[in-house]
């Protein structure tokens, strides 16, 4: 029974007495198939909460519509949605034992009481309650109650399935099991789903698509490799990835078949025409000043490059290596799946490719080019 | 008496307890001068109980802490001459950032100017220089996280201790913060415990890391060795970004050489775990260890391959072997061939591979030379 | 959620209303009567429309009031002077007293401290009744019966217990690491005390502060028993309203008046921390 759904233009405001009203939400749109699972990213402040509790129906929209199977939902109370959701601070009823919370989740529809059973029982063994099911919540700890609070929301039948930080209490070990399995039930039943996360590997893992955002504003709304490989503006492409992406502004100078790339206080980078392709040139045009970034784990480090840098730090991490260098008066950070033996002090070579550079113009940090290819 | 030859910390056999919980069990630990050492530990293990002891908050139930050589028992925490830094910030709410700073100084009765001085140098190394008017309400989380160690670093201190001081901030500062850190502290001098609870960063920040499970310091060595030297299953499992794989096996000789069987092949182990046939082991594998090969060849498993779920600078493979038993392997960078899930093949590498014994845990030495230990 | 209706809205409104009117009527009632003679209250059936007069300020201030039996000497500002003195003095005193002990319950849990912080709290349920006729006694042995400084010392079974627990519970929620990083800075817990627990424990002080002046205020039993006229504070000397010749209602409103203003003032000058101490201390039970 699960269906799209639909956000458009959706704004919120907020007033709080006292002080200047906060445009948490600006004209947001989106689209959710029926079956998918969005995540809604971004740092603390960014709006995702927000759009989350409209959706859910815990918050007025100030503008906008939001459409679930056809259906206009943005007036509709909670209750008449038929949406569920698992909240970020879990919310059990006291009196009730952890199974009765999650059953009374199912008291709205008819189901007979040996089913109401069973599906409570698949959906604790699934998030590994079971030991716990029948104590009150206030002798649970706090990731107890949170799964509590998850089985509560899945065990129903609903159009679209609201999570709100699902996990954020729990141990990485647990969460990476229990993501592994959310993510198998939601997929084996199509059950239409968005969450709210700020842990990118959570998105990564579980998300179809992702939706970047910040400002209350949506910066981007894909897939993760599309993320990761064309992110739409400086925002995302620095808030992708761990370690973030290496930016910095430089001069554009083109010259008889090169492009130079000049670091402002640092080095300069120069490309044939034949690595920088026709469409990375016409989509930097006329501009004389651009942000490059390149991915950590793309910078070339080793024998063979023009330019060296002093190391500031090192750090092994048992299956790769960071290497900090300073470049341009900031970090370049670089990634190698390999022991890197230099010392910090030591400069080592380092180079960047062509094919690895992310081109944004420098007013609008909007994405000219990626690699080789234009935005 | 001050005794010389003492490191900067020493801490011996301690013992605390809460109502009925005993948390640290036979503690020892030293730490020498200038060092930095991680202490790192699965959340609830009592790494902030331990700096809570060494800052003279509680007392401890029994054992002896020795800081610059002297027993540091009795010692209230104002006395101690150590900077800390806690987890929840506690800044005080009623004074400016920079009050918050210099109360740090006020107490050796340093004079007006002298205190300015070395508040502004600080705040400036740490980049909080335009907020120190500002109250701990109007600070953003990063700010209140670096008005907190500059507290602590303020007044020069040579003995620091850190709980977990990133553990509220967000992701990118973050990592910025695990750059330069390190160089900062060096820089300072101090000799820092440093709790956190990311092994990655266990391992990024530390000369040493201190592993606390169960009660006791399991293993402290440097951050290569940890990794790749645990000293048994339990720290083993810590380290690594997917865990590590552990199967029960049982290694036998054949035609003199260590053999396992695993998913159905029959793998050889280095003759250096000669010694460990015949006793029933826990074979761990490190999942960048595990490496997918295009087709069967000696020494290869065969799998299917479940699920790949792409990370952001790598991916990691789902993979079951013919008895059903689940094995997670990564992958560095990208493809440009997502990999299909279907049957493939996968080889171990050696160098990565890890024994330990099943009943204890402990992790099985191979031998140099041929002979063998544990 | 703010989906209201107009019905709701209105109903509210009404409630609203009903509830200020059946609080506040007595008060304004009184109000006007302070500004009636004697004469216009009896009246019947009751007025809303009368000539205002000082007279009766005029003679609870001056000390003489007229009946038609006569004049009486009443020493009303008297009694408002002591009052303030006593309410002024016990609240000082308790505060002095109670903010230490209240952050000693809080931070050092020592042997019996429950017990006797419960102890403590029990003085306020107790019906003054049950120790007043030994305490008279005991008063008059040690020579403190009809005495300032007695009243003030009994005053504190009022204040102090107010003052511990509400007091107690503010230092208990400000977190041990704020005073843990002042005494890592160098500083000894007498000074993280006064410089850190005091200041951020301030409403709470306030406002047990104001709430033991104002049951300090409202107290009656004490001085009654305790005390002689020229020490009993308003509570008390309200009974000499009561004469031969009838009860001066215009006076006794007056009178009303005059008493509960300052605590009034009190009170509103201070409501927000007052409603803040006053949730606290019930939750920290």
């Amino acid at each position: 029974m699960s269906a799209s759904l639909s956000l458009r233009a959706v704004d919120k405001v907020y007033h709080p007495r006292g002080r200047s009203s906060v445009h948490a939400v600006k004209a947001l749109s989106m689209e959710v198939d029926r079956g998918e699972i969005v995540a809604l990213l971004g740092s603390s402040g960014c709006g995702k909460t927000s759009t989350l509790r409209m959706v859910a129906g815990f918050e007025d929209v100030s503008a906008g519509e939001i459409s679930l199977a056809n259906r206009r939902i943005e007036r509709l109370a909670p209750a008449a949605r038929n949406v569920a959701m698992a909240f970020e601070g879990y919310s059990l009823y006291p009196p009730l034992t952890v199974r009765e919370n999650i059953a009374f989740a199912l008291k709205r529809g008819r189901l007979s009481a040996g089913e109401v059973s069973r599906r409570v029982q698949e959906v604790a063994a699934l998030v590994e309650i079971e030991p716990i099911l029948d104590r009150y919540p206030n002798s649970i700890s706090g990731g107890q109650q949170q799964r509590a609070s998850l089985a509560r929301a899945l065990v129903r039948d609903a159009a679209l399935y609201v999570l709100d930080e699902p996990m954020g209490q729990l141990e990485p070990q647990l969460r990476a099991v229990l993501r592994g399995r959310l993510k198998r039930l939601l997929k084996d039943r199509a059950m239409t789903s968005i969450f709210v996360t700020h842990d990118q590997t959570e998105a990564n893992a579980l998300a179809d698509r992702i939706a970047v955002m910040e400002g209350g504003m949506l910066q981007q709304f894909a897939p993760q490799h599309v993320l990761k490989e064309r992110p739409a503006n400086l925002y995302v492409a620095t808030f992708i990835g761990e370690p973030p992406m290496n930016v910095f502004d430089a001069s554009v100078v083109r010259d008889d078949g090169r492009t130079m790339f000049e670091l402002d206080n640092g080095p300069s980078f120069g490309f044939g025409d034949n690595e920088l392709g026709p469409e990375v040139r016409q989509a930097i045009g006329k501009r004389r000043r651009v942000v490059i970034g390149v991915r950590p784990h793309r910078v070339v480090l080793g024998n063979g490059s023009a330019e060296t840098a002093r190391v500031v730090s090192n750090q092994w991490l048992g299956d790769q290596s960071h290497v900090a260098m300073a470049v341009a008066g900031k970090l370049l950070v670089a990634v190698s799946h390999a022991r890197v033996r230099a010392a910090i002090g030591e400069s080592v070579p380092y180079g960047v490719r062509a094919q690895d550079l992310h081109i944004f113009d420098v007013d609008t940090t909007v994405a000219l080019a990626h690699g080789a290819r234009a935005a | 008496m001050a005794q010389i030859d003492m490191a900067q910390i020493e801490i011996r056999n301690l013992h605390k307890s809460f109502k009925d919980d005993a948390v640290l069990k036979g503690l020892s630990l030293s730490v020498d001068k200038g060092e930095i050492v991680t202490l790192f530990g699965p959340s609830g293990t009592g790494k902030t109980v331990l700096l809570r002891l060494l800052a003279g908050i509680h007392p401890q139930d029994a054992g002896t802490i020795f800081l610059r050589g002297r027993d540091a028992t009795g010692s209230p925490p104002d006395k101690r001459g150590i900077g800390m830094a806690f987890q929840n910030f506690a800044l005080f709410p009623h004074m400016t950032a920079r009050d918050n700073i210099a109360s740090a100084l006020t107490a050796r009765k340093t004079d007006a100017g002298e205190i300015a001085r070395k508040v502004e140098r600080v705040a400036q190394l740490l980049k909080i220089g335009h907020v120190l008017g500002h109250s701990p309400r109007e600070l953003s989380n990063g700010q209140k996280q670096r008005t907190a160690l500059a507290r602590a670093l303020v007044a020069d201190p040579d003995i620091l201790l850190l709980d977990d001081p990133l553990r509220n901030v967000d992701a990118k500062l973050r990592y910025e913060m695990r750059l330069e850190l390190p160089a900062l502290l060096k820089r300072v001098g101090s000799t820092v415990v440093y709790v956190t609870q990311d092994f990655k960063e266990a391992m990024a920040l530390g000369d040493r890391v201190a592993v606390l499970l169960d009660g006791r310091i399991a293993q402290c060595d440097t951050p290569a060795r940890i990794y790749a030297e645990p000293v048994n299953v339990g720290v083993a499992r810590l380290f690594g970004d997917p865990t590590l794989n552990l199967i029960e096996v049982a290694p036998q000789l054949v035609d003199g050489a260590p053999e396992i069987r695993l998913g159905g092949a029959a793998i050889r182990l280095p003759a250096s775990y000669a010694a460990a046939a015949g006793s029933p082991c826990l074979l761990g594998l490190r999942p960048e260890g595990l490496r997918l090969v295009d087709g069967p060849a000696p020494g290869a498993i065969a799998v299917d391959l479940v699920a790949v779920t792409p990370l952001n600078e790598k991916s990691v493979l789902l993979l079951t072997m013919q008895g059903g038993e689940e094995l997670l392997a990564s992958e560095a960078g990208d493809r440009d061939e997502p990999r299909r899930p279907g049957p493939a093949h996968v080889a171990i590498d050696p160098d990565t591979l890890l024994l330990f014994e099943r009943e204890s845990g402990r992790r099985f030495i191979p031998a140099e030379n041929g002979k063998g230990g544990s | 959620m703010d989906r209201n209706s107009t019905i709701e809205r209105v109903l509210r409104a009404v409630l609203l209303t009903l509830i200020v009117i059946f609080f506040l009527f007595p008060i304004v009632w009184i109000l006007l009567m302070s500004f009636q003679t004697n004469e216009q209250i009896l009246r019947i059936p009751p007025s809303l429309s009368f000539v205002p007069t000082l007279e009766n300020y005029k003679a609870l201030i001056s000390g003489h009031l007229l009946t038609s039996a006569g004049s009486l000497d009443i020493a009303f500002m008297r009694n408002l002077g002591n009052s303030v003195l006593l309410s002024t003095c016990a609240v000082v005193l308790a505060l002095i007293l109670g903010v230490p002990a209240a952050y000693a319950f809080a931070r050092f849990k020592f042997w019996l401290s429950e017990d006797i912080a419960f102890t403590l709290l029990s003085f306020r349920f107790a019906p003054p009744l049950l120790v007043l006729l030994p305490l008279s006694l005991y008063f008059q042995e040690l020579g403190l019966d009809d005495t300032y400084t007695g009243l003030i010392w009994v005053y504190q079974l009022i204040a102090l217990p107010l003052i511990l627990w509400i007091v107690r519970g503010y230092f208990e929620d400000i977190s041990p690491d704020i005073e843990n990083a002042y005494r890592i800075a160098g500083h000894s817990w007498l000074r993280t005390f006064f410089k850190i627990a005091v200041p951020l424990a301030g409403p709470g002080i306030a406002a047990a502060g104001l709430l033991s002046f104002i049951f300090c205020w409202n107290n009656f039993v004490f001085a009654l028993v305790l005390a002689s006229a020229d020490k009993q504070p308003v509570t008390v000397g309200a009974l000499a309203f009561v004469t031969a010749s009838g009860i001066q209602y215009g006076q006794v409103a007056a009178a009303i008046v005059l008493s509960v203003t300052p605590t009034l003032l009190l009170a509103l000058y201070a409501q927000r921390w007052l409603v803040e101490g006053l949730s606290l201390g019930a939750v920290k039970g």
